[in-house]
This record gives structure tokens, C-alpha cells and sequence, in this order.
């Protein structure tokens, strides 16, 4: 088991985000967390991160648990976030945003190796890489986002909503780099999106969370065929 | 000419020590979104440092090149631990709480510093040994610029040398600006933000003592007092050249000691303080932001 989430209650101030979630995701995974606005998608991923640590319940990491620990600490673990609206430092330059990528490693000759593999993935970032990172467009932004949680060398990635607000075609495009870093890396993916449709057809299992709870947990080919995840989530 | 070039250095000198502490200011304005109020009096606490360190080894026979080394460390020393402390004690506690509350916090630890000092050493003005020796290069051009001056704009230019290098191209320089931007998104890269903000505070202490040390042997005199007059120009400064831009801090100084040295020199010494806010009112009123600062969107 790579994470575990056992009964977490997360709150702001008075307000409770989370309600008792529990969830897991083996080694090598795609899972995705789908819900509407609200529901508490975000919520839980920055409690695993340690940005909103859980007031009650456990956090595992390959059975050690994490819920306490500071954030950078957590980050040391080999847990990366793509947080939702991608958060690109925008007075550093794209290089300076991918070298912070690599904050917690030492070892310049393979962080070197990792800037051109990225400048490889995405030869947008290698042409600009000097100029600021608030000058890229959205889809670009998108994809330093991802290179600079890869440059951290993750065990597990985790992505929140990365399609929002792109174009159909770079969604495919960020997709199909989703896929291949599974593949390819053997990278654990815990997916949160809004487009449940996408979503459902990388991953391999998906929950479903309504209110800070999970109300639904199957085989991703199985809620995609729910009636009831139809209705709601893939407006059938 | 030499009139004219007396201004010009003094006004150097002045810019010198106004973004030395200018520069605690803006950066912890940039890790914390806080003006820390208490800076003044860490500056005040260095050059009190440097007069009991330096008076003691004076007392022992020590020779001059020693004492001049030893206090400024041990007020550089000091003042840092004090910043450190300050941090611990008034600001970390208040991470979350509302904005009002870090401020008011500031404010209480400087009376409370500024008090402790008048406590401990009275109100009285107590003179301060010239630490700096009279160069003998100098010895025609004093009418025009004195050792202490000299030692003064030199201390300015490499400190801010070596600050640029350090938050361009270190790692906790590079921690710093992330946070500056986003505190969180720094946090999910690994930063500890903790450990970031206490090198901060130390850095800019240490600056604040001394600037402290080096303007109390130039003056020849101290009380409790001096960081709240100091802390306020400075702070001045910080806004005028742009709060949480680092060239911003030296700029703003660096105006700031101009403006008053010839509005003192041409004008009267009466009016250095009138030209000194009025050039504030002026800048701010054109560039909200100051002058090299940023129209902060995304800050909230
Ligand atoms: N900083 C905050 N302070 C107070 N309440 C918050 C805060 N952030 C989120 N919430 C509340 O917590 C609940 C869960 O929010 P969360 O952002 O996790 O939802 P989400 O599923 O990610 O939604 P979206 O799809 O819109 O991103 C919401 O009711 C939200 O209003
Ligand atoms: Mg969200």
C-alpha cells in the first residue's frame, strides 16, 4: 500500500472540509478523486501534503504515518502536488521556477539531467526558459507545473484538476504525459478532477466524494458506466 | 564645489545607513508580509552592544584593530539573536491569526525593547568611542568626507553586494523569493518555511546592528531612543524605493540620505524632516507601490 487515508476530519477554523475520508492507492496506480465544486477534492490533498493536516484520523505512507509531519518533510517522503490553479512562481523565470522544483536534492549532475528531460517533454519550456514564469499562457503554465513536481523526483504525483481551464487539445496533451509518467517512471498518480469523463478513462479505480465524504469507490471502467455517476458527473 | 561634494557624500553616507536597515525591513516585509516594528531597536541594541564590548576592551588594553573587530561582530551577533527572538517570541505564535494582530505585536516589542533599554541604561545620552581611526589618505579631504563616513558607505556597498548574490543565487536566497510569492506553494516544494523566515530575521538583525554600531562611533553618542528615529527613516526608505524589493531598500535610502543632506545643506536643517516625508507623500502619491516595488495583485 503506497497511501492511506484513514478517517481524516480536516477543518478551517470551525469549518469542517472533511468528514471521515478514507482512501488508498496500491504502488504504481492512477486513482481519481472526482466530485463537484466544493466537495473537498483539494481539501485532501493538501492534508496529505501537511498543508491542512487532518485533526483527527491517519495518514499512511507506505505504512509510516505522515499526518504530523511538516510539509517539507512530507515532500522529502517523495509526495509532489500540482496544486489546483498550478501556482507558477511568476517573478522567477521558468528555469528558476524547475530548479526550485528540485529544492530538497543536492545531486547537480542529475538535476541537470532532469531540466533537459523536461526541456525534452515540453521544448516550449526549453525556447523560454529566461523569460517569467507569469508571461506563459495557461496550457504552458500548466506544463512547467508538472515538470517542476517532476523535478522533485516523486514517488507519488498528485494533480489537482489539471485540465481546468485549457483547451480540449492540451488536455490531451497533459493526459497523455499523466499516462506516460505511470508508465514510464512507474509514478503513483492520485488524480483529482472535475472532468470525470478524462479522468475515469486514465485511471485505474476511482472515488467519488460528495460533502467531504466518499461516497462511491469502484474500478474506473465501472463508474463510468454508473448510472448515477452518469447523471451527475458526465452530464448523460 | 567641495560644498557641494561635502552634501553629495554626506548624503551617501546617510543612504548608507538607511538601507542597511531598510534592508531588514523589506525582507521580512517579503517572507512575512509584515513591517516589523521592532527593527529600530535591534539596530539601537547593536550600538549598545558595540559600547559596553568595545568600552571593556578598551578597559583591558586591548589594540584598537581587535576592539574595532570584536564589537562590531558581537553587536552583528547580538542583534541577530534578537531578531531571532523577536521572531520566536511575538511574530511565530501570531502565523495565523488575523493581519492586525503580528502588527500590533511589533509595535508592543518595541516599547517593550525601547523600555528595557531605558530601564537598563537611563535616558541619557552616552558618548561612544570613534571606533574608526582617522585614515591618513583622508587627511586632506576631511572637510569633505571623515573615515567613519568613509567606512560607513563602504560597509553599504558590500553588504548589499553580497545580499544581491546571497537571495540571487543561494538556496535559502531562492527560498526566500518563492515565499515571497507564494508561501504556500514554496511549502509543497519542500521549503521549511519556519527555518526560512528565522534566516531572515538574522540576516536583517545582524544588518540592523551594524548599521547600529557604525553610525553610534560616527555620532559619538547613544541613547534609547535612536532606533525609533532611525528605524522610522529607514522604514521610509523601505516604502520609497518599493517594500519587499531588496534594490528597492538601497534606492530608497540612497534618496532619501540625498534629500536630506541638501535640503539641510541649501535649506535648513530645520526642513530635512519636511523633505524627507513631503518626498514620500510625492512618490507615493505617483507610484502607490514606491518605486521599485510591484503593484502586488496576488498578495492578499
Ligand atoms: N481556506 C479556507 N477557509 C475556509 N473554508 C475553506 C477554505 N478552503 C476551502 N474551504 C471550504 O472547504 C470545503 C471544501 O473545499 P475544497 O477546496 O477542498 O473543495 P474542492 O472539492 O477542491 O472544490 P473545487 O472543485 O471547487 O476546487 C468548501 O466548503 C470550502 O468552502
Ligand atoms: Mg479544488
Amino acid at each position: 500500500m503506497m497511501l492511506k487515508l484513514n478517517d481524516i476530519h480536516t477543518f478551517y477554523g470551525n469549518i469542517q472540509a472533511l468528514k471521515g475520508v478514507s482512501l488508498e492507492i496500491e504502488e504504481g496506480e492512477i486513482i481519481t478523486l472526482i466530485g463537484s465544486n466544493g466537495a473537498g477534492k483539494t481539501t485532501t490533498l493538501m492534508s496529505v501534503c501537511g498543508l491542512t493536516p487532518p485533526r483527527t484520523g491517519e495518514i499512511l505512507f507506505r505504512g509510516k504515518q505522515i499526518h504530523a509531519l511538516n510539509a517539507d518533510k512530507i515532500v522529502a517522503l517523495g509526495i509532489s502536488q500540482i496544486p489546483e490553479g498550478r501556482r507558477i512562481f511568476p517573478e522567477f523565470t521558468i528555469k528558476e521556477n524547475l530548479e526550485m522544483g528540485a529544492y530538497l536534492r543536492n545531486d547537480k549532475v542529475e538535476i541537470r539531467k532532469d531540466l533537459d528531460y523536461m526541456f525534452d517533454l515540453f521544448p516550449i519550456l526549453k525556447e523560454r526558459q529566461n523569460q517569467r514564469g507569469g508571461s506563459l499562457s495557461g496550457g504552458e503554465q500548466q506544463m512547467l507545473a508538472i515538470s517542476r513536481a517532476l523535478m522533485a523526483r516523486p514517488t507519488l504525483l498528485l494533480l489537482d484538476e489539471p485540465s481546468l481551464g485549457l483547451a480540449p487539445i492540451i488536455v490531451r496533451q497533459i493526459f497523455d504525459i499523466i499516462k506516460k509518467i505511470n508508465q514510464e517512471q512507474k509514478t503513483t498518480i492520485f488524480l483529482v478532477e472535475q472532468n470525470a469523463n478524462l479522468a475515469l478513462k486514465v485511471a485505474h479505480r476511482g472515488y467519488v466524494m460528495e460533502n467531504g465524504q466518499i461516497t462511491l469507490v469502484d474500478s474506473a471502467s465501472n463508474l463510468l458506466n454508473d448510472e448515477a455517476v452518469k447523471k451527475i458527473y458526465l452530464g448523460a | 564645489m567641495d560644498y557641494f561634494l561635502e552634501l553629495l557624500l554626506g548624503g551617501l553616507t546617510r543612504g548608507s545607513i538607511y538601507a542597511l536597515i531598510a534592508l531588514g525591513y523589506t525582507m521580512v516585509y517579503g517572507v512575512l508580509g509584515l513591517i516589523n516594528f521592532a527593527h529600530g531597536e535591534v539596530y539601537m541594541i547593536g550600538a549598545f552592544v558595540g559600547l559596553i564590548v568595545s568600552g571593556l576592551l578598551t578597559v583591558l588594553g586591548w589594540p584598537v584593530l581587535a576592539i574595532v573587530a570584536i564589537a562590531t561582530v558581537c553587536a552583528m551577533v547580538y542583534a541577530a539573536a534578537y531578531g531571532f527572538t523577536i521572531e520566536k517570541v511575538a511574530y511565530q505564535p501570531l502565523r495565523h491569526a488575523p493581519r492586525l494582530s503580528p502588527l500590533i505585536s511589533a509595535i508592543g516589542m518595541s516599547i517593550f525593547l525601547q523600555n528595557y533599554v531605558l530601564l537598563a541604561q537611563s535616558s541619557d545620552f552616552q558618548a561612544f568611542p570613534q571606533l574608526v581611526p582617522d585614515f591618513e589618505f583622508l587627511e586632506p579631504y576631511t572637510h569633505i568626507i571623515l573615515s567613519s563616513e568613509l567606512v560607513i558607505i563602504l560597509a553599504g556597498v558590500v553588504t548589499l553586494i553580497v545580499l544581491f548574490l546571497l537571495i540571487k543565487f543561494t538556496k535559502i536566497g531562492k527560498a526566500m523569493r518563492a515565499i515571497s510569492q507564494d508561501r504556500q506553494m514554496a511549502m509543497l516544494l519542500g521549503v521549511n518555511v519556519d527555518n526560512v523566515i528565522s534566516a531572515t530575521f538574522i540576516i536583517g538583525s545582524a544588518l540592523a546592528g551594524l548599521g547600529g554600531i557604525l553610525v553610534a562611533s560616527h555620532v559619538g553618542q547613544i541613547n534609547f531612543y535612536i532606533g525609533f528615529i532611525a528605524g522610522l527613516k529607514a522604514f521610509t526608505a523601505a516604502v520609497l524605493g518599493g517594500i519587499g524589493s531588496i534594490p528597492g531598500a538601497a534606492l530608497g535610502g540612497l534618496i532619501l540620505g540625498w534629500t536630506e543632506s541638501f535640503a539641510t545643506g541649501y535649506v535648513s536643517s530645520d526642513y530635512e524632516d519636511v523633505f524627507a516625508f513631503g518626498l514620500l507623500v510625492f512618490i507615493l502619491i505617483f507610484r502607490p507601490a514606491g518605486i521599485l516595488g510591484k503593484v502586488s495583485s496576488e498578495k492578499v
